[in-house]
């Protein structure tokens, strides 16, 4: 099944309020890095958050590792408790945060992202130069090499 | 509100010739010299973001089918 197109979908029919950042991002930008889940930044205020649960409770996502035997309600008020969410779902992965270390909260990042139709929906993903900044303050040796990547699509694009 | 658009043919060549043929102390001859397959970045450019997109979901989706398998096998 489609978790990149499903997920947006839903979102966007929902008119929820994101950005796609992370690996998905990068692919979008020309990355050919495998990416295993979707990662997207959401506002934070209460209609966006009932908006968000109601767009992926088709999914029915469950923190990631929780046990099952304990319980989990996916809604809104779940949201409202935490800044940074890693589900699984019925498609796979998918990680939600509100703010991305080196670009800071949702408004932050919407401003330094860039429009994109992709999946019949237009939607917003984060441009180059912010995800190049979002990587070095990740600062995590794994990507390194991704780093470089997009330096280098960065460089190539440039204006002479 | 910027749009991300396919390179246009002028762009994607100058894109190109830059990955082919990387200026000394710049950062696509980091990435060359770190080990970057650089052809892989001409491959991603040369596609239009839709395009892309469907390469990623594609690879997730087979990544997860042999991670699944594998799993099912481990047990």
């Amino acid at each position: 099944m489609k978790l990149f197109a499903s997920a947006v979908r839903a979102m966007c029919d929902a008119n929820v309020d994101f950005v796609v950042i992370g690996g998905l991002a990068a692919n979008l930008l020309g990355s050919r890095r495998t990416t295993y889940d979707v990662d997207f930044c959401f506002a934070r205020n209460r209609d966006n958050l009932h908006r968000l649960a109601m767009a992926l409770a088709p999914l029915h996502p469950r923190l990631r590792g929780l046990p099952p035997e304990l319980p989990f309600i996916w809604d809104d008020r779940a949201l409202s408790n935490g800044t940074v969410f890693t589900l699984q779902t019925d498609l796979g992965d998918i990680d939600l945060l509100a703010e991305v270390a080196g670009l800071g909260t949702f408004d932050d990042v919407k401003a330094r992202s860039i429009a994109v139709t992709v999946f019949d929906r237009t939607f917003l993903t984060l441009d180059l130069p912010a995800l190049i900044a979002a990587k070095k303050a990740a600062g995590r040796p794994k990507d390194l090499e991704a780093l470089l990547e997009l330096e280098s699509l960065l460089e190539a694009q440039e204006p002479d | 509100m910027r749009e991300l658009l396919p390179l246009t043919p002028e762009q994607f060549e100058r894109a190109r010739l830059r990955l082919m043929n990387p200026k000394p102390g710049s950062r696509i001859a980091a990435a060359r010299d770190y080990g970057v397959d650089l052809t892989l970045l001409m491959e991603g450019l040369r596609k239009t973001p839709e395009q892309r997109a469907d390469d990623a979901e594609s690879v997730r989706e087979t990544l997860s089918a042999t991670l699944g398998i594998a799993r099912k096998q481990s047990k």
